[in-house]
């Protein structure tokens, strides 16, 4: 639904986005990942024709943004959940922008009720906290019942409930067949709520697939063994083609068989085992990973770890 | 979690025709100018202040017609001092208009204006006509209420004018197109500018410093140029009795409806092409 073909942004001498193509599907969250600073706004930008790319195409839905009339109905965005009058009422707010559209305003009341701010409609944007901010920011993308929602980093400022509402509340988007991609900082985040994952950095598409392979590819995962008879099984394993490394004494790390695989190979050999798992990589390891392998991210990654 | 909305939309909006999209952006900023503080305590001080002062100014003035000429007072344009106010409305009407574009630039509303439209050009046209239409109603209103006050006090003393007098009507709507014109060029700065205190420095600058400065040239100079200022051409516009200092109403007309043009012209150029 979203297909980006060879995007670049040039601002001055940096090269904000370069180069980047990716496709984002319907029916399925799909998580915008990269560190601060990595390009993830400014494409978002360009999607909506907020920004005119240097070069490159971006559509939804197979037409150009700014080519769409009335494209509240077409797309819902949450750019900056900031962006409201501070002295305008959060039911007004949105009542311009379905007039923009010609949404009828029992709208307006349809997606209060949604984000939960039925009851500050009346209170004054500037009024609100940051959390009710966000919630009307969601409502103003929700407004044109759209079929695509772009969404930049919808869960700051957002307390536990709130994250899990939006966590539900894409969900269910997705579930109803709906195109939906959240930006996002934060790895841990996108490991529970996004299907699909296209990550940046320095403005450059990494890798793009869904969340389980990413984390396969990039990490792998490996078979913790807890053994008194460590050597033995070690070679026995090493044998069958598998990589053993002896974290202790008695504890082996396996890569290259299941954690099946090493319990049948281990009972026949007549060997005791007191522990047999799988450790799977978190995405944040396969994140990391991943940005090792571009050095030059490391130190934007770990700046952004630290002002999270 | 029960069902957020219902099924997505499948009818394309994209045959929508663009008058539909001009008034759908009309009607969004008639929404927008309505729902903040700013525009009545605006909007209020424009008609007190072109009121007020047009009243208190011809009061003043008929009091000392005692001590005046018979030339001077038969020399006396009837409408001079009731417009006097509009020096004050045009900068109330001013900082509104820059406002109308510069507030979405600093609170960020302005991307999510060319979200819902992306049509630029579009947008500016009915930002500026929808503004220009409450200024309209609003100078009208001011500008008769004053005539009407001005001219009672003025019959008093045999020196007022009916509003069927030759001129006398063109006049009462010359004051108000001027602050129309006004407020469409302050949209234009503001839009150019982008920044409250930067648009609102340019619009007053031009309204006010400039014509002092250019009046310190050598004549003929300073009047040759200080007739085709913003402030001189609005003013030519409200005129009854033909000043020498100022243009033809119609003159006055032209030359303020180009440097709205002109500015409204550069404002859509960069709209277009500048990144929100």
């Amino acid at each position: 639904m979203i297909e980006a073909r060879n995007l670049s942004k040039r601002y001055g001498t940096t090269l904000a986005v370069d180069d980047l193509s990716f496709g984002v599907e319907a029916g399925q969250v799909t998580g915008f990942l990269g560190p601060n600073g990595s390009g993830k706004s400014t494409t978002m930008r360009m999607i909506v024709a907020l920004d005119a790319p240097t070069s490159g195409t971006v559509t939804v839905g197979g037409r150009p943004y700014g080519s769409l009339r009335f494209p509240l109905h077409e797309v819902g965005a949450l750019l900056d959940a900031n962006a409201a009058h501070p002295g305008r009422r959060a039911r007004n707010h949105l009542n311009w922008l379905a007039d923009s559209n010609r949404i009828p305003r029992k709208r307006v009341d349809e997606v209060l009720a949604i984000v939960g701010l039925a009851e500050a409609a009346h209170r004054r944007a500037g009024e609100l906290s940051l959390g009710m901010g966000q919630r009307l920011g969601i409502a103003a993308a929700l407004l044109g019942d759209p079929p695509v929602l772009i969404l930049d980093e919808p869960i700051n400022g957002l307390d536990p409930e709130g994250i899990l509402w939006v966590r539900h509340l894409l969900r269910s988007l997705a579930d109803e067949g709906r195109t939906v991609l959240v930006s996002s900082h934060l790895m841990s985040e996108m490991a529970l709520t996004a299907d699909h994952l296209v990550i940046i950095g320095r403005g450059r598409l990494l890798s793009s697939g869904r969340v389980a392979d990413f984390i396969e590819r990039s990490a792998g995962h490996h078979v913790k063994v807890m053994t008194p008879d460590a050597d033995p099984l070690a070679a026995l394993l090493r044998d069958k083609g598998a990589t053993v490394v002896v974290d202790a004494p008695q504890e082996l790390s396996v890569q290259g068989l299941e954690s099946r695989d090493v319990g049948i190979l281990a009972a026949g050999a007549g060997l005791t085992l007191y522990e047999l798992s799988t450790q799977r990589a978190s995405l944040e390891d396969a994140f990391m990973q991943l940005t090792r392998e571009h050095a030059e991210y490391r130190g934007t990654t770990e700046h952004a770890e630290a002002s999270t | 979690m029960n069902k957020v909305l219902a099924t997505p939309a499948t009818t394309t909006t994209a045959e929508a025709r663009l008058s539909g999209v001009f008034l759908g952006a009309m009607r969004s900023e008639w929404t927008k100018l309505s729902t903040v503080r700013s525009t009545m305590w605006a909007l209020s001080i424009t008609v007190v202040s072109t009121v007020g002062f047009g009243v208190l100014l011809t009061a003043i003035a008929v009091s000392q017609w005692d001590h005046r000429s018979i030339a001077e007072i038969s020399g006396f344009d009837p409408l001079l001092y009731s417009y006097a106010g509009l020096n004050v409305a045009q900068l109330c009407i001013g900082v509104l208009g820059v406002l109308v574009m510069t507030s979405e630039y600093a609170n960020g509303v302005i991307r999510l204006t060319f979200g819902a439209t992306p049509q630029r050009r579009l947008l500016l046209g009915a930002k500026v006509l929808t503004f220009s239409l409450v200024v309209a109603v609003v100078s009208l209103i001011s500008c008769v209420t004053v005539f009407f006050i001005c001219q009672a006090i003025l019959a008093d003393r045999h020196a007022g004018v009916s509003i069927t007098d030759p001129g006398v009507l063109r006049a009462v709507l010359g004051g108000a197109v001027h602050l129309v014109l006004v407020g469409a060029i302050a949209v234009g700065v503001g839009a150019i500018v982008r920044h409250t205190a930067g648009a609102v420095a340019i619009l007053f600058g031009v309204l006010l410093i400039v014509p002092g400065l250019v009046q310190l040239l050598p004549a003929p100079w300073n009047d040759d140029i200080t007739r085709y200022l913003p402030n001189s051409a609005g003013a030519a516009m409200s005129a009854v009795v033909r000043f020498p200092n100022l243009l033809t109403p119609p003159g006055g007309f032209l030359v303020l409806a180009a440097y709205a043009f002109a500015t409204l012209a550069l404002a859509s150029f960069l709209l277009v092409r500048r990144d929100a």
